[in-house]
């Protein structure tokens, strides 16, 4: 299915300038129609073979993106390209197609398998889907994965019930890998595990990757993961990139407040008390109707008068290393005249 | 022990049920001392929650079924207190800080009623000055405006905002105990580091002892004085924070504290412990760690250990603890 040919650096995935709003239920039935904006202006480009980290707070449109990216949320603005088609201007059976090489493991392993279907139902599933296939075959196919994942045959015809959180999130790898695809979305696939467990099916992740050679996105909360497993990554804020580049550089320069507040927020396991902290103020704000300029400059430590009303955007600070900020990209001498590079006192 | 302020005695609690009886906590002791920040750490079903709710008698009965030796709060005894002798202590000498505050608030009571409550509730407060300290105990935790926001219903709060109000909460009466369960799970990192550092602040500043229930690692280093670990239902280690972190004893501790993934490391594989963790119903025979330890031998297979003193004033339970030389 998938071409062997592969180049290690062609471009699977391509974004370019991608935006989702969704609608907000009107209030009343003639006041004005607002907008959750749940990505704005988010471009990257993503490999054939490499991991990919989106890292983010609940809420910052990690997950929207993702859904933007395998054909799930059609994206208000911006176009999506998949092995160099435009994924959402394919006929439809075109689009069937490429979506069958682009799958997702989801978070929850409790609420994305259906508790009435046995193991081989939910791993058949898809095969099902597409067809062609007999009964022999499919279930061949579904023993073959079961134990690829490290499952038993005997596990088989039993239900989800019966397992525990680390076994279901197996079941959903089998049933993501089933039909070969290519490039595999993992939103936050261990944080709804034990900590004992996350280490396992970190390495099952990995060993799929290196066997089938597929391509990894990777939403997580969590920049040690982020850092262990990615080799590009992006940090989102309220649904814009704030810093992206090589996780590598990213993470030996963080450059922008953000990713440093959320560095020096993560705890280590490091009984150091005497580090000192960037504690973030305040809340991340509503995504209906965010800040004018910089996303962030309502928390931001370091927060500029431009800051408030001039939106900050991605500049090159090194090789593979983008930042949006201010603080690194400046003000032009006429804005500095007007005294937008002067510390906002608001907070 | 004189400055103890918890001191908990052969702990027991089961739930029998259809298929047989889960002994989700198989005799556990636990001490806080004055001003110390305790935390009980393991995994999910392990009876870390069963016992903090079993300290504060929340737990209906039936189904569970607990025995105790000896249950004190700063001397006094209280295991055989009645249920109505209990409702005057929980809230004012002991109190808890509940995991998810969007199901531990009423919804549709204002979260300013909802601390006024405590104050009418174990001080003679007026209703006014019962506001009074609400709004203070609000400002203590940060809270900004907090006359206004006294006003506000649980729903118009923010995550971290209805944890500082459950903060608050726990605080209104400055309790000898706060039990913390999971205080910050449901939170992101900003705001966790946020809550965290309120809740180490408060009882730092007013002395208070806290038992801080987590499966995070990562908040118990920050957090706490001594660590107890829990595996299965029972004690398997307890030592200093700084000492189990760089030393662990028991394998299991060990296991869990390299499964972490950590900022410093360089790219590798993640090390992990084999298996799940054992069903309750069906637990192994000899030390409940026994099947997914590396170390384990004949004597593991057939007996528990005991919970076994060790030098440094800690205490681990395993046949083969992990020698004074440090493991790779």
């Amino acid at each position: 299915m998938s071409t062997s040919g592969d180049t290690p650096n062609e471009r699977l995935l391509e974004m370019e300038n991608v935006s989702v709003n969704f609608p907000v239920k009107r209030a009343y039935p003639f006041s004005r129609r607002r907008w959750i904006q749940a990505v704005t202006d988010v471009s990257l480009e993503i490999s054939q073979g490499e991991t990919f980290g989106i890292v983010g707070e609940s809420g910052c449109g990690k997950s929207t993106l993702a859904n933007a990216m395998i054909g799930m949320v059609r994206p208000t603005g911006g176009t999506v390209r998949f092995q160099g088609e435009d994924l959402y201007t394919l006929r439809p059976k075109a689009f069937k197609e490429a979506r069958r090489n682009m799958q997702m493991i989801f978070q929850d392993p409790f609420s994305s398998l259906n508790p009435r279907f046995t193991v081989c139902d939910i791993i058949k599933e898809p095969l099902l889907i597409r067809g062609g296939a007999s009964e022999d075959e499919m279930k061949a196919r579904v023993l073959e994965l079961l134990k690829l994942v490290g499952l038993d045959e005997e596990d088989l015809l039993r239900h989800p019930s019966d397992f525990s959180g680390g076994q279901r999130q197996r079941i959903g790898i089998a049933r993501a890998i089933i039909l070969n695809p290519r490039f595999l979305v993992c939103d936050e696939p261990v944080s709804g595990l034990d900590v004992s467990v996350h280490a396992q099916i970190m390495n099952l992740l990995m060993e799929i990757q290196a066997e089938l050679n597929l391509t990894y996105v990777f939403i997580s909360h969590n920049l040690a993961v982020v850092k262990n497993v990615c080799q590009n990554m992006l940090v989102m804020y309220l649904g814009k990139v704030m810093e992206a580049g090589d996780s590598k550089t990213v993470f030996a320069n963080p450059l922008h407040p953000y990713t440093r507040a959320l560095l020096s927020a993560i705890l280590d396991v490091n009984v150091d008390r005497t580090r000192e902290r960037v504690l973030l103020q305040g809340d991340t704000p509503s995504p209906i109707d965010p800040p004018e300029g910089c996303r962030f400059w309502q928390r931001c430590p370091f927060a500029m008068v431009g800051c408030e009303t001039i939106p900050a955007t991605l500049v090159s600070v090194e090789d593979g290393h983008q930042v949006a900020c201010h603080l690194i990209s400046g003000f032009s001498p006429e804005q500095k005249a007007a005294g937008l590079d002067q510390p906002a006192t608001s907070q | 022990m004189t400055d103890a302020v918890l001191e908990v005695r052969n702990l027991k609690v089961a739930f029998p049920c259809a298929g047989g009886i889960i002994r989700a906590v198989e005799g556990i002791d636990l001490v806080t001392r004055k001003g110390e920040c305790v935390a009980l750490v393991g995994e999910s079903g392990c009876g870390k929650s069963v016992t903090a709710f079993s300290i504060m008698r929340l737990l209906r009965t039936p189904p569970s079924v607990s025995r105790i030796d000896s249950l004190r709060l700063d001397g006094r005894e209280f295991s055989h207190l009645t249920e109505r002798e209990m409702e005057h202590i929980r809230g004012k000498d002991m109190a808890m800080i509940f995991q998810d505050a969007m199901t531990a608030l009423n919804p549709v009571m204002t979260v300013g009623k909802q601390i006024d409550e405590v104050y009418r509730r174990h001080t003679h407060l007026g209703k006014k000055e019962a506001r009074e300290q609400t709004v203070r105990a609000l400002e203590l935790v940060g809270v900004p405006e907090a006359r206004s926001r006294a006003d506000s219903f649980p729903h118009e709060l923010s995550g971290g905002m209805r944890q500082r109000v459950l903060i608050a909460l726990a605080f209104a009466c400055m309790p000898k105990l706060i039990i913390a369960d999971e205080p910050t799970t449901s939170l992101d990192v900003t705001i966790q580091a946020q809550v965290l550092d309120v809740l180490k602040s408060m009882q730092r500043e007013h002395d208070v002892s806290a038992l801080l229930i987590t499966h995070d690692l990562s908040v118990v280093a920050n957090m706490a004085d001594t660590v107890y670990v829990m595996y299965s239902g029972k004690i398997v280690e307890r030592a200093a924070v700084q000492d189990l972190f760089e030393d662990p004893r028991h394998p299991y501790s060990q296991g869990l504290l390299a499964s972490v993934p950590r900022l410093s490391d360089e790219k590798q594989a993640f090390v992990q412990i084999p298996d799940t963790v054992p069903h309750p119903m069906r637990k192994p025979s000899g030390c409940y760690f026994h099947p997914r330890c590396s170390y384990a031998t004949e004597s593991c297979r057939e007996r528990m250990p005991r919970l076994e003193a060790m030098p440094e004033d800690r205490q681990v339970r395993c046949w083969n603890p992990l020698g004074q030389e440090r493991e790779a």
